[in-house]
């Protein structure tokens, strides 16, 4: 599904230009559970942002079902990245000033749906994820737990090909990291739905399928995790 | 995303800071409730002037001519019939009527009492009036006047001057041109128009040949005619045949000039407040511009997100710009409905209504949204515009 050629990736320009990512190649099938691990400041947020068709500005070649996405121009990526992957952010990215079912019917929106229509769907979404009661609360009166639970709510609700989940249990305690990783694992096996995990933490990754390891933007392992 | 979408979604946005959004307005209200006045209040005074100064319902205009005779003593009046079958067989392309303007009230006319020719004022009544009282005698009635009765009533100090007593003055004769009078009454407590020496039924004065000339006439133009320009030849071709040319002069008072200078004066008055409310707009404009770059920086999060889950740089510049033309529309409508209601308040002080046409309506509705995309514009690109790593960050 992802095959990422000789990427690689320069933050600033000229003199003080820094090298992010070096030479990666990766290829990431359907229905996989992938996390990469590394420092921080090892390019690996870079490295899922290229992946999930945020950042547009790389050199090298990246084929998304044999399509040349690094030939895509910025609307191009828009429309991609509605239809085709959903986010998971550390810090839940909700826009608070919205009810929970407006945060979640939102992709849905923006791939021109009518505020009616979309009704249903945000309703089965969030039964899913367990919160079928929140749909008319504010983001900011529920936990953290709930809130990362709304924003996986909302990376499903366009039924994408992949989800990028950047460090998703990062500001939430153990147990409920727990819970957020059983409802990932769910969704990777009941809906084949690949997912793709930024963390630094072991635990969490061991609930993967495959450890990409990431040091100063190498590829340092590339492992299978025993079951 | 849909249009209809977007646009609930900028509503919503605006929504959550009602006190801010209220006071965006502010300036737009302001300036579009100046504009509407001034224009309603123009057009209320344009149309009085026009009521006022065009005799028929129709629109068509009028104008008169008046003559002067050199010498006042002078018996004739200036206008003969014949005058006026000239002006209608010469003039029947530009003129839809042509006619005596006939004076009703205070008119001087030659009159003979007793053996005494005298100059003497007279007005015409159509049967009894509460202007004045009768002292002695009866008063001219309706059908008097209706059915031509040569009768009069006279002053009562005129009346105790030449006869001594009012009973004296009763059934004395009075004439006036061809037609003679028979004094039935004595009138006192007179007022305005009616204190004048006699008063004589208004048909009975008016059918007698006397009253077949007159000191001014009244032209009815058909419409579209140039009133000036009919106006000016008629005057000269009576300078040239009139019957009285050279007893005296002809004239005339150029009401449709006199008209558009009037309507150039209020026009000028109107551009110079409207200049005044553009610049408020301006400023007004520049607050819209001014909170809309507060509000994509606070929402750089939001902009993010919506970008990440697949908004289009399009849709968060429209999302925007649909924002501030929102404001600014808003701040317009009501505007509008403050300016109206503010002239029409100001009008009842006026003698004159204040009129808001479907025009003003639109001007309101037009410039607010020129305001809001001229100062949305460039806030909404920033926002389009904006990184989305590095929100992400």
């Amino acid at each position: 599904m992802i095959d990422i050629k000789n990427v690689n990736k320069f933050y600033g320009q000229g003199d003080s230009s820094f090298h992010v990512l070096h030479d990666i190649n990766l290829s990431i099938s359907e229905g996989e559970f992938v996390s990469i691990m590394g420092q921080s400041g090892s390019g690996k947020s870079t490295l899922i942002n290229i992946i999930g068709f945020l950042d547009d500005e790389f050199k090298g070649e990246y084929f998304y079902y044999n399509h040349p996405i690094h030939e895509y121009t910025r609307t191009q990526f828009s429309k991609l990245r509605n239809q085709n992957v959903g986010f998971v952010f550390q810090n839940f990215k909700l826009i608070n000033t919205l009810t929970v079912a407006d945060n979640v019917g939102l992709p849905l929106l923006y791939a021109g749906e009518k505020r009616k229509a979309i009704k249903e769907q945000v309703k089965d979404v969030l039964e899913a994820v367990g919160l079928p009661d929140a749909s008319e609360k504010k983001p900011t009166n529920l936990s953290g737990g709930q809130q990362q639970r709304v924003s996986i709510a909302r990376a499903i609700v366009t039924n994408p090909q992949f989800l990028i989940a950047d460090e998703p249990t990062g500001a939430l305690d153990s147990k409920t990291s727990r819970e957020i990783m059983t409802l990932f694992k769910e969704l990777n096996q009941k809906n084949k739905t690949t997912i793709i995990m930024v963390t630094h933490d072991e635990k969490v990754a061991l609930q993967s399928e495959r450890i990409i390891q990431i040091l100063d933007g190498r590829i340092l392992s590339d492992k299978k995790v025993n079951a | 995303m849909l249009f209809i979408e977007l646009l609930k979604t900028s509503w919503q946005s605006l929504r959550v800071n009602p006190k801010r959004s209220f006071l965006t307005m502010i300036g737009i209200v302001i300036g579009i409730a100046a504009v509407i006045t001034i224009i309603a209040l123009g057009n209320g005074v344009k149309a009085k002037i026009l009521k006022e100064l065009q005799a028929t319902n129709t629109g068509k205009q009028t104008t008169e001519i008046n003559y002067y005779p050199n010498d006042s003593t002078a018996a004739t009046q200036g206008f003969s019939e014949n005058d006026l079958e000239q002006i209608r067989s010469n003039f029947s392309a530009t003129l839809s009527a042509v006619k005596f303007k006939r004076d009703t009230k205070n008119i001087s006319n030659t009159v003979t009492m007793g053996n005494d020719n005298r100059t003497a004022t007279l007005s015409l009544v159509k049967g009894a009036n509460q202007h004045y009282d009768i002292s002695t005698g009866h008063n001219i009635t309706k059908s008097d006047n209706e059915v031509n009765n040569q009768v009069a009533l006279l002053n009562k100090k005129l009346a105790i001057k030449e006869y001594g007593t009012e009973e004296n003055a009763l059934g004395s004769a009075l004439s006036v041109g061809d037609n003679t009078y028979k004094i039935v009454g004595i009138f006192t407590k007179a007022s305005d128009d009616y204190n004048v020496d006699f008063l004589l039924p208004q048909k009975t004065y008016l059918y007698s040949t006397a009253a077949q000339n007159g000191s001014t006439i009244k032209l009815t133009f058909n419409k579209g005619v140039k009133v000036s320009n009919a106006s000016k030849k008629i005057v000269s071709f009576l300078k040239k045949n009139g019957s009285s040319r050279k007893a005296g002069s002809y004239e005339y008072t150029d009401m449709g000039s006199l008209l558009s200078g009037i309507s150039k004066v209020i026009s000028s008055l109107t551009y110079f407040i409207s200049a005044i409310a553009g610049i408020s707009l301006f400023i007004a404009g520049i607050g819209v511009m001014n909170m809309m770059y507060i509000s994509v920086s606070e929402r750089t999060q939001e902009i993010g997100i919506r970008l990440a889950v697949g908004a289009s740089g399009r849709s968060i510049m429209l999302q925007f710009l649909l924002e501030a033309i929102m404001l600014t529309v808003f701040g317009g409508l009501l505007g509008f409905l403050i300016g109206w209601g503010t002239a029409a308040l100001i009008s009842l002080a006026l003698p004159f209504k204040a009129i808001v046409t479907f025009g003003s309506f639109l001007l309101a509705f037009g410039v607010s949204s020129l305001v809001g995309i001229v100062f949305g514009l460039l806030p909404a690109k920033q926002a389009a515009n904006k990184n989305l790593i590095d929100i992400l960050r």
